[in-house]
This record gives C-alpha cells, structure tokens and sequence, in this order.
C-alpha cells in the first residue's frame, strides 16, 4: 500500500498517529476509504469508555472525509491523515493535492458548516439531491457529528481539513 | 439477498408478512449504481404493502452519505406519491449515528417517523438490571466462580486468546476471567447502561484496565465477524424470548475453531434439605411463571441441542451445582433472598393470588433455612456447555 503509521506532535491536542500515502495509490481504489477509516478508528478508539462504539462512530465521520478527498484529489502528493485527541475530542487533520481553484469551494464549503443555517442547508440537500455533493457531506459532519469544521491552505495546492469530533459524550458514545 | 459488488458486507431483505424491509452490514458504495438492486428492492417492498413499512436499519453497521442519500429519496418520493403511506425507520440505539442522521427524514416528510430501539424491548429485562439487585449478582459470580474457574480451561480458555462475553451484566466474570487467564483482549458486551457504568467504576476502583465494556444488544452486535476465540454468554439464553437468535450471534464473533461457552440452569432442580417438598413446589412454580415472561430457566440440559442446531460441534457439556458448603452458607442464603424478592415482585407483577404468593415465598425462605441449617445441604444447579465453531 506504500503508507506508513507514525507518531506526530501538536500543541495542545495529543498526537494519537499519522498516515500518509501515495495519492496515487489511494485513488487505485475506492475501498481504501473503507479500509483506512475501520483500521485507524479501531486502533485509536481501544481506550475510549466504549471502544466498540466509538469506533464505530468515528470511522463514519472519518470514511466521509477520505471520501471526499478521493472524489476531490488529484494523483500528485500525498494524503496525509493524522490524528490527535483532547478530551472527549478527536482531531482529524486531513491534507490532500486538489485541482487548482478548488481550495476556494472547500473554503466556502467549510464556512458554510459554521453558518446558523447549516441545519437547513443539509435538509435541503437531503430533501431535493439525488447524490451527495461534498458540500452536503461537509454539513453532515457538522449536523450529525456536531464536528467543527476549518480549512488550512498553508500547503497549497494541497489543503487541509481540519475536524473537530465531540464524539465521547451525551447524545453520541456514551 | 446480498448486494452485488459488496459479497457478505450488506444484506437487504423483504418480509410482506410483517412488512419490514431491513438493510445490514456496511454500505458504502462509490456510486449508486453499485447498490441499484437493493435500490430497486426498497421501491418493490413499497409497493407490495398497505398502510405500514418498517425500515429496519438496526443492524446497519455503516452506511455511507451516497447510499443513505440514495434510501432517502426512493422513501421521499414513495411519501410524495402515496398519501395513504406510512414510513416507520427503527434504528438502534448502540448505531448512535443511524438514529442521527435518520432521524431528520420526519421533519422533512411527516409520513415517516423514526423509533429507536433499545432494551425495553426485551421482556421482562428490567428486574434483572434494578441495581438493587448488583450485590446478588456479584454474590451468584463468587459462588459460581469457584467451580468455572476449573471447568473454563476444558472448554478453551486459556492464557492470549481473544474472549468476549457477551451479556457480561456487572461485568465481575470478566474481570474475573483477566485476573486468572490473562486475555489478550476482552470485550464485555452488555444492553444496560447501569450495568456496564457500574462494571467500569469497579474496574476502576479495584486497577483493572483492558476490559471494553460495551453497550450494545447481543443479537444485533456491532462486534465484527470471526474475531475471538472464546465466546462467553452466562445465565443469559435462558432469559432472552429467542436463544436462537443470540446464539446465531455468538456463532458469528466467534473464530472458526473458536469456542462459545454458555450457562444455563434448570431451576425446577434446585434443592435442599430439609423442607425439600416446599422447596421443590416453589421452583417448579418459578420455572413455570418465568415462562409467562418469555423466558426458559429449564434450559440448561437443552445446551447440547440448541448448540448443535446453532451448527457448533464438537460439543461439550457438564453440570455442577453450586451449594451451601462453597464458602460461607450466608452467601447462599443472601442469593435466595434476593431470588425471593425479585421472584415474589415478578409473580405479583404476573397476577398471581396473595395466597400463591405466601407459599412461593416460603419454598425460598425454606431454601435458605436448608443454607443455613447446620446440617442442612442446598444446591442449585447450573449447566456449562461449548461448542467449536467447524472450521
């Protein structure tokens, strides 16, 4: 698969892992998404209260995110995931090569998810689409997940989302 | 039927009896042409009932924003077309995201409405989670541990498997189990929350760490496919309305060549003497109420049949009885008190006769005044049964 799992550092979070890999190799296969998120929530999910559960729930959040980049990357670079944790919060840090100009339609794509009409947004795009657009996938992860969401274009072409799951608690795995 | 492209990872089926349309497994298509026949199978289930559809989606493991899109607009449309058509989606309440994402589908079409299902499902369940009831179950684990301790290692256990038990109520025999035989995983599944609250607050207090307690229902596990070795479900087929369903489960998780080890007793042989009349009356009546409350404490000598239906083989099955000379008769005696309680309340619940219930009680009292008695001898009588998963 030509990916590595390795620790990384950042303030205030603490880094749980990081995985990269070659782009090109992650778009050969719409599985990966699949594969990756179970993998990587089952690994960092072993000392949460419910393991089980928590798992479950953060490879749903996680898989969407890698299926965005699959459908939004491009072959050149790498896709770089880490992980970091605070509390009951995950940190998915999610960097990957896009097509030039895209990095504005994340931008407004990710801003939409802190609107106070996100809700609204995403029941009309559930009400009215035949397939989920990124957009919508984005404010599924706010409405659904209660994620906080913001974009990082430090890298550019590469971007980088960077999610906040609130996904030990009330109402979520608890 | 299983969805083409996805083998043994998604099921979707149709029962016109009970009109319940079900989706399982993990669902998550690149496009939705990869899921079109269940796509289709949704539209034909719609159109073959009346009145009600259930969309089942408890055992949905994940799923998707592409085919969850997908289900939507097929149940959307179906509102818009049919005014005389009533959508009703069960999630479960372990899939915490199902009922999430669900449950918005109400607000946007009034036809359809989201239950979540959870542990008052199960019959009768709740005496048997009333924390007033946690130090009679710790005290049945001690009395019983002293001789599974000996027969687990017959039945598979051993040191760097994998274990999970399943139903693991307070969860003392898992930590029990750590203790002994030092797993190299342990899962305990349980579908209360008190339970498990107080299980993970013992752990705590008394070091214990490894132990994933998970909420969960044990007929519809989120736990993956073949993952352990040995799969432990104590006194628990016998209260559950379809022991079938939960062994088909445990026959699941379980490894090929792995074992699953279950409990059971047969309360009508529960014992003691003196005063053996009075206390035979009662459990013989106790094993016949209990069966008012979908439930089958007869079902120990049982094991070897529903084991071998379950298609385990290689099928091991023994009895021991627990008595009043296993450490301090007290013990014993504090066991059938709190039967008498919990049995008398569920009688009463049941509408017996006051008369009835005197003597019911009585044949307890008698049970421990037998405990208790310095010559007295009083047993209750349980059955371990395994079975090999073929591999």
């Amino acid at each position: 698969m030509g990916a590595s799992v390795n620790k990384t550092t950042e303030t205030a979070f603490e880094p749980l892992l990081q995985f990269d890999m070659e782009m090109e190799d992650f778009l050969s296969d719409w599985h990966h998404c699949d594969h990756v998120s179970s993998y990587l929530a089952r690994m960092i999910s072993h000392n949460r209260t419910d393991p089980v559960r928590h798992s479950n729930f953060f490879s749903s959040a996680l898989n969407e995110l890698l299926e965005v980049s699959f459908r939004g990357g491009t072959t050149d670079g790498k896709i770089g995931l880490s992980i970091y944790r605070q509390g009951a919060t995950e940190r998915v840090q999610l960097s990957f090569p896009c097509p030039p100009g895209q990095a504005r339609f994340y931008r407004e794509a990710v801003s939409k998810t802190r609107e106070s009409d996100a809700q609204a947004r995403y029941l009309d795009a559930i009400s009215n689409d035949l397939a989920p657009s990124r957009e919508s996938v984005l404010l599924d992860l706010a409405v659904n997940y209660d994620a906080r969401l913001r974009l990082d274009e430090d890298a550019a072409p590469a971007i980088t989302l960077i999610v906040d799951l609130p996904l030990e608690g009330e109402g979520m795995v608890s | 039927m299983i969805a083409a492209g996805l083998p043994q990872r998604f099921k979707v089926g149709f029962d016109p009896n009970s009109q319940i349309f079900s989706l399982a497994g993990t669902i998550r298509p690149r496009s939705i042409d990869e899921i079109a026949e269940s796509i289709h199978a949704l539209r034909e289930a719609i159109d073959a009932v009346r009145g009600v559809l259930y969309i089942d989606v408890k055992r949905l493991i994940q799923m998707n924003n592409t085919a969850f899109q997908a289900f939507i607009r097929v149940a959307l449309d179906a509102c818009r077309e049919r005014s005389d058509l009533r959508l009703v989606i069960v999630t479960s309440s372990v899939v915490s995201w199902t009922t999430r994402m669900f449950r918005h589908l109400s607000t946007i079409e009034p036809q359809i409405s989201v239950e979540v299902y959870d542990s008052m499902f199960y019959p009768g369940q709740d005496y048997f989670e009333d924390t007033s009831f946690i130090p009679i179950l710790r005290a049945q684990t001690k009395l019983t541990w002293r001789h599974e301790r000996t027969i687990l290692p017959r039945h598979g256990m051993r040191p760097g498997i994998a274990v999970a038990d399943i139903c693991c109520g307070i969860g003392d025999f898992a930590v029990l189990a750590q203790k002994e035989f030092q797993p190299a995983r342990i899962v305990a599944l349980d579908h209360s929350k008190p339970s498990l609250a107080y299980a993970r607050t013992v752990a705590a207090e008394f070091g214990v760490t490894g132990i994933e307690y998970t909420y969960g229902d044990a007929s519809e596990m989120l736990l993956e496919d073949n993952q352990f070795d040995f799969v432990a479900c104590r006194h628990s087929l016998q209260i559950f309305n379809q022991p079938e369903l939960l062994l088909k489960e445990l026959y699941r998780i379980v490894k090929p060549g792995g074992r699953v080890y279950i409990t059971n007793e047969k309360n009508s042989h529960c014992l003691g003497e003196p005063r053996a009349q009075s206390i035979q009356w009662t459990y013989n009546e106790l094993a016949r109420l209990l069966s008012h409350f979908e439930m089958d404490v007869e079902l120990g000598p049982k094991s070897r049949r529903y084991l071998a239906d379950a298609g385990f083989d290689d099928i091991l099955v023994e009895s021991f009885m627990v008595t009043n000379l296993d450490g301090d008769p007290q013990d014993f005696a504090d066991i059938i008190a709190g039967w008498e309680k919990m049995f008398a309340a569920m009688a009463a619940r049941h509408g017996e006769a006051p008369e009835f219930i005197d003597r019911f009680r009585q044949g307890f009292r008698d049970h421990i005044f037998a405990a208790l008695h310095p010559k007295g001898y009083a047993g209750w009588p349980i059955w371990a049964a395994s079975g090999r998963k073929p591999l």
